[in-house]
């Protein structure tokens, strides 16, 4: 399968550098403080909080789509999946101030249950919690990678399975008896490390770790594109079978590269779980993934900025559209991701660089006239 | 046959007519009956005879309007009013025992009714209940034996045993014995429940079970070794029944789940193996095939009234009725095929065109669309599902050896195999099907051959399109109808084609019933999968616990079995070849 | 007589009942080059996909190593496997990384750390870069190191893609139609630079073009397929005068085929 597209080729490290210095200042600093003076609202700040969640989701998408050539429609599966891992916390830390006053989770006490499944025991601890974060979904991406990629299943195939895999996943959520809140999933959290989740400061202090994370996951990218190992990802993308012939092991690194995707994924999740305040098994459904995909589409696949301003110009026309055309959301999406796939492969941030031949055509002109 | 039984029949009533007064002037004798054990006396002379006039007067005097004229001095007729009321409130007073008016004219009010109570409700029911084996339906006739069966009430006995020798019917025959063993169960006499155990045994009754598990807790039967024996073995004979019926039953269903697979992949597979695009709007063309099921019914009753988008459309129905209503369905095969095919057209030529060899974009952008076709699906037709009725002769069972097979299930399975043999013909014995193949096989050199591969792929996503709106007319016959219809099913087909192997015939139909049968099976028999894995470290208990939920067990494990199946066969089950580097 | 480095020992492969390769025997010894020839079909792709562990045949042994004792059977081996013994391969159409410069597609194929790990941890050092520059001017390509290897001509390609096998410091060199695309002069160069390999490595070149092949196989042996099997094998000459390969190739015989 020869990828004929070509892709943009990524700004000079300069610039880049300076953007992400920009955009860690901008999220890190700015906008919260921004929040606490009261300039912008606590809602915006948590709305983009969850954007930034969405961006973790988007790149991880975009590690291995733009990055490897691996379209993976699951990623949401691997979101969810932290998100849980992390809800589960959330839900001990409810303790008996839930709506039957029991010391185990509401949807546990429906269901008829007095004491606390086994399994939940261990998550009443933070740290065991951000284990499973990082160790259930990374657990499931080691093995179904491992058996998608040994068995060289890849291209088209690999992504109706991984389309599959988080079909699977969200079937067993969305049972009563996994025992992980049914359809409902979990909801109603209270605390958070011992702080109150509805306090603004809360809010803001985990809309900080998200934009750190972010900012972490984009230099370890940039830092893995520039390693060898970059190089071969590249390759694979470009011509497998090649990468084979030259002494590669591609379905090691292919692994690798997915895992790593599932964990880029999981955090965004884990951090998305508390800013919501809610998870649920409709996370896991094949559209929330393609949804992601359509972010990193609109953003521009291959790239680091990309999927970033994909994921919060998406979800941002997304906020509005809902708000204002309920019923066309849905088509506005289907019919933006046609219009970016057909006509603007290369996403939002090849526009410049589409529009820079128009722009010096227009700019002769205008300096004539003036 | 049919003339002989009528003769009987007929020969039959006479003669009872003959030797008995009729229904109802044996209601009416009870009506007036002195006491409450006297009636019921009367009332159980009319076990097992059939006569219209028996409901509905049984229904007059339960509701109390069988009314006492009680003229002075003389003994009180049982009367019913009716026709229209008068000023005064009165109607036509009609005599029970004649059924023809007394000529007198009454107020209802000031009448006292029969009195009936629960004892003489009890016997009225077994009367209709009996009523009902004489029934000219069917249906009715089972299901009314099946109840006396789990009734077990001795008093019906003469009447089943009166019918026995009348009936020819051999479903009906069957059921009658199952009845007559299932009321005589409970005889006080051993020598009568070990007849009818043994009568069980050899009808390998499905409904004793439970019956024969209540005896055996008597302890009356415990003391008698020769019913506890008889017990045992009539229970391993009906279970062994039951394990063959439920196998009969899962292999039907998995057939039928197959078959469908099969189509609703048949089309993926064809422009799968076409062009490399996996069409993940295939759904939605399957949603097209079932809504178009469902406007061709309205057309053919009394039309519809949509409003997509704000606008409001209407279709005029033709208002047919009887049997040309039914034959509706028969339209809808080829026009459902024709409105998906269309469709198919226009998404081949609007999008999938600029994204050959592009497969992973063309597989994205055929996403976008089947949320646009979604969208407007939901905006025409309603969020919820629409209603398509099944016509007579899809509707209904089949049953094969206490097997019940749906006839609009099996019909599914029928013309599944005429789809197989139809595209088989068309792709091997036509020159599109020839085009279709070459451009196949090698599409550039078919395009230097002078094919014209613009209208290849077009004709082909027609025919996979089309093969999806057909699915979609079946689906509607078997489940609801609503926008996201084919969501249900399309992951499912992709599955087919991974399994099956790209644009391979064969592949597709081996896999889409070994994928139908495979998740069929592991639900009926969830517990004994799971009872497998029991011991397994980690994956043993949540096994178990997803046992509780078999429809899920099912897809879950063949979701892991195909996994399984590609470590074996990547690239499917009839993998073409190719020689070149990617 | 040594023991040859490649022994294939009555190896046949078919597909869909097609016998791409029947009854094969080969030996390449140490240092040989090695031309073979023949018309389309012959299945010269498929015997070098059966060296590379692309594919395996049927039946049949293929052995790689020069010690009896210590050889390696490349039935049992996968593409990455063989690659890592010292089997390189040129393909028939080059396949070069598009998006990657010319340079780094060198840093790709050049020999070393090929685990996921030691690629993360990878640091090209001074020697690699030598080798890189060298290999650069060897392959006339020092001025478009920085170039996308797709922006490169047809032929430059080819040589960028004979680059990357040199790279690898293979034992073995499979090299299917080096010529193809190219001009004369670019033909003959590359014929010499094969040449100058020989001795060094051991080549197997699959070739169409006879002038080409007649360069190039001047001390050595060359070796006709024909319909999966070995038609002849010998110096150019005779082979050139063999009856049978005339057949094969002009299609005069008396059956008239084509």
């Amino acid at each position: 399968m020869a990828t004929s597209e070509k892709l943009e080729p990524p700004a000079p490290p300069s610039d880049a550098t300076a953007a992400i210095l920009v955009f860690a200042a901008v999220t890190m600093l700015v906008l919260p403080t921004l929040d606490a003076f009261g300039v912008i609202d606590h809602f915006t700040l948590n709305l983009w909080g969850k954007y930034l969640c969405y961006a973790l989701l988007a790149l991880s998408v975009d590690v291995l789509w733009g990055g490897t050539g691996l379209l993976s429609l699951g990623q949401g599966l691997f979101f969810a999946l932290g998100g849980y891992m992390h809800g589960m916390y959330l839900m001990r830390m409810i303790g008996d101030q839930g709506q039957y006053h029991k010391p185990i989770p509401d949807f546990l006490v429906f269901l008829g249950w007095t004491e606390l499944p086994a399994f939940w025991k261990p998550f009443e601890h933070f740290s065991f919690a951000m284990l499973m974060v990082f160790l259930l979904p990374g657990l499931i991406a080691g093995i179904f990678g491992w058996l998608a990629f040994r068995s060289r299943i890849k291209g088209v195939y690999f992504s109706i399975l991984t389309q599959a895999l988080t079909y699977a996943g969200a079937l067993i959520f969305f049972r009563n008896n996994t025992l992980m809140g049914g359809n409902n999933g979990f909801t109603d959290f209270k605390l958070e490390l011992g702080f109150a989740l509805r306090e603004p400061l809360t809010q803001r202090g985990l809309f900080i770790v998200t934009a750190a994370v972010l900012v972490g996951t984009i230099l370890l990218l940039r830092w893995l594109q520039g390693t060898k190992f970059g190089l071969v990802q590249r390759a694979i993308r470009d011509g497998e079978n090649r990468t084979l012939f030259s002494g590669y092991a591609t379905p090691a690194f292919k692994l690798f590269i997915f895992v790593v995707a599932a964990l880029i994924a999981a955090i965004g999740g884990a951090l998305y779980v508390p800013q919501v305040g809610i998870i649920n098994p409709s996370d896991m459904q094949t559209d929330k993934s393609l949804e992601a995909i359509v972010w990193v589409a609109v953003g521009g696949r291959g790239t680091i900025a990309g999927p970033i301003l994909g994921a919060i110009s998406v979800n941002l026309l997304k906020s509005y559209a809902t708000r204002a055309m309920p019923d066309m959301w849905l088509i506005l999406l289907g019919g933006l991701f046609l219009l970016v796939v057909l006509f603007l492969p290369g996403g939002l941030v090849s526009l410049p660089a589409r529009l820079a031949p128009l722009w010096r055509k227009f700019r002769p002109t205008t300096s004539a006239t003036v | 046959m049919r003339k002989k039984l009528f003769i009987i029949t007929a020969f039959l009533s006479l003669f009872s007519s003959l030797i008995a007064e009729e229904a109802r002037e044996c209601i009416a004798r009870a009506a007036i009956a002195k006491s409450e054990k006297n009636q019921g006396e009367i009332l159980n002379e009319l076990m097992g005879r059939a006569d219209d006039s028996i409901l509905p007067l049984f229904d007059a005097w339960r509701k109390d309007r069988l009314y006492l004229h009680e003229p002075a001095g003389a003994a009180a007729i049982p009367v019913l009013l009716e026709g229209p009321k008068d000023a005064k409130g009165a109607q036509e007073a009609i005599s029970v025992a004649t059924g023809k008016s007394i000529g007198l004219r009454l107020v209802g009010d000031n009448l006292n009714a029969a009195g009936h109570s629960a004892n003489l409700r009890r016997v009225m029911k077994a009367v209709l209940d009996l009523t009902a084996l004489s029934s000219p339906d069917r249906a009715k006739k089972l299901s009314a034996l099946a109840a006396i069966g789990q009734g077990q009430q001795a008093e019906k006995l003469p009447a089943l045993e009166r019918r026995l020798p009348l009936e020819t019917d051999p479903a009906v025959v069957k059921a009658l014995r199952e009845a007559l063993a299932l009321v005589r169960l409970k005889s006080p006499d051993a020598e009568v429940k070990l007849a009818a155990l043994r009568e069980l045994e050899s009808l390998q009754s499905l409904a004793s079970t439970d019956f024969i598990k209540t005896m055996q807790k008597d302890p009356a039967v415990l003391k008698d070794p020769r019913l506890v024996d008889a017990a045992r073995t009539a229970l391993l004979a009906v279970e062994r029944h039951r394990v063959a019926v439920d196998f009969g039953g899962t292999l039907f269903r998995s057939l039928s789940l197959g078959s469908i697979l099969v189509i609703v992949a048949l089309g993926l597979a064809i422009t799968f193996g076409l062009m490399g695009v996996i069409n993940m709007a295939h759904g939605e063309m399957i949603a097209i095939g079932a809504y178009t099921t469902y406007v061709v019914q309205n057309v053919f009753a009394n039309g519809l009234a949509l409003s997509p988008f704000g606008f409001s459309l209407n279709i005029p129905g033709m208002h047919t009725t009887g049997w040309w209503r039914e034959s509706y369905f028969l339209f809808a095969l080829p026009l459902s095929f024709l409105a998906a095919a269309a469709a198919g057209v226009l998404l081949e030529r609007g999008v999938i065109r600029f994204l050959y060899r592009r497969p992973l974009e063309s597989l994205l952008a055929t996403w976008g669309v089947s949320l646009l076709l979604q969208q407007i699906l939901k905006l025409t037709f309603g969020a919820n599902n629409v209603q398509v009725g099944s016509p007579a002769y899809l509707s209904g069972n089949w049953i094969v050896g206490d097997v019940l097979l749906g006839w609009n299930r099996v019909f599914v399975i029928g013309f599944a195999t005429l789809i197989v043999i139809g595209v088989w013909l068309v792709l091997s014995r036509t020159s599109v099907g020839l085009l279709i193949r070459s451009v196949t096989q090698n599409r550039s050199m078919a395009a230097c051959m002078g094919v014209r591969t613009e209208r290849v792929n077009m004709l082909t996503f027609a025919l996979g399109s089309g093969l999806a709106g057909l699915a979609g007319a079946f689906l509607s016959q078997i489940g609801n109808v609503g926008p996201a219809l084919g969501q249900s099913y399309v992951v499912d087909s992709f599955m087919v084609v991974v399994v099956g192997g790209v644009g391979d015939l064969v592949g597709t139909v081996i896999s889409g019933l070994g994928i139908g049968t495979f998740d069929q099976f592991t639900q009926q028999y969830s517990p004994t999968v799971a009872g497998i894995f029991a011991n397994v470290p980690f994956i043993g208990g949540g096994l178990q616990n997803l046992a509780q939920d078999s429809a899920v067990f099912g897809k879950i494990l063949v979701l892991c079995a195909i996994i399984l199946f590609l470590q074996w066969r990547p690239s499917g089950l009839f993998a073409a070849r190719s020689r070149s580097l990617d | 007589m040594a023991h040859p480095l490649l022994t294939v020992e009555d190896v046949t492969k078919t597909y869909d009942g097609f016998k791409a390769i029947s009854n094969l025997n080969f030996y390449l010894f140490e240092g040989e080059l090695r031309t073979v020839i023949g018309p389309n079909g012959a299945g010269k792709s498929t015997f070098f996909d059966l060296l590379t562990g692309r594919t395996q045949p049927d039946k049949g042994k293929i052995e790689f190593g020069t010690d009896p004792a210590d050889s390696h059977d490349l039935t049992k081996l996968d593409e990455v496997s063989i690659n890592r013994l010292g089997i390189g391969r040129k393909f028939q159409t080059p396949s070069v990384y598009a998006e990657h410069t010319v340079r780094e597609n060198l840093i790709l194929s050049i020999r070393g750390a090929r685990g996921v790990f030691a690629s993360l941890f990878h640091k090209l050092g001074s020697t690699e870069n030598d080798r890189i520059d060298e290999l650069l001017k060897l392959i006339r390509l020092e001025a478009k190191g920085e170039w996308k290897a797709g922006l490169l001509a047809h032929g430059e390609k080819q040589w960028l893609e004979i680059g990357m096998l040199l790279a690898q410091e293979p034992r073995v060199l499979l090299v299917d139609e080096p010529a193809a695309g190219m001009t004369d002069e670019e033909t003959r160069r590359t014929g010499e630079l094969l040449l100058s390999l020989a001795g060094k490595h051991s080549l197997v070149v699959v070739e169409h073009d006879m002038t080409f092949v007649k360069q190039i196989a001047v001390n050595g042996r060359v070796t006709v397929l024909h319909q999966g099997a070995l038609l002849c094998e010998g110096k150019f000459d005779d082979v050139q005068a063999d009856a049978r390969v005339r057949e094969v190739y002009l299609g005069r015989g008396k059956h008239g085929t084509r």
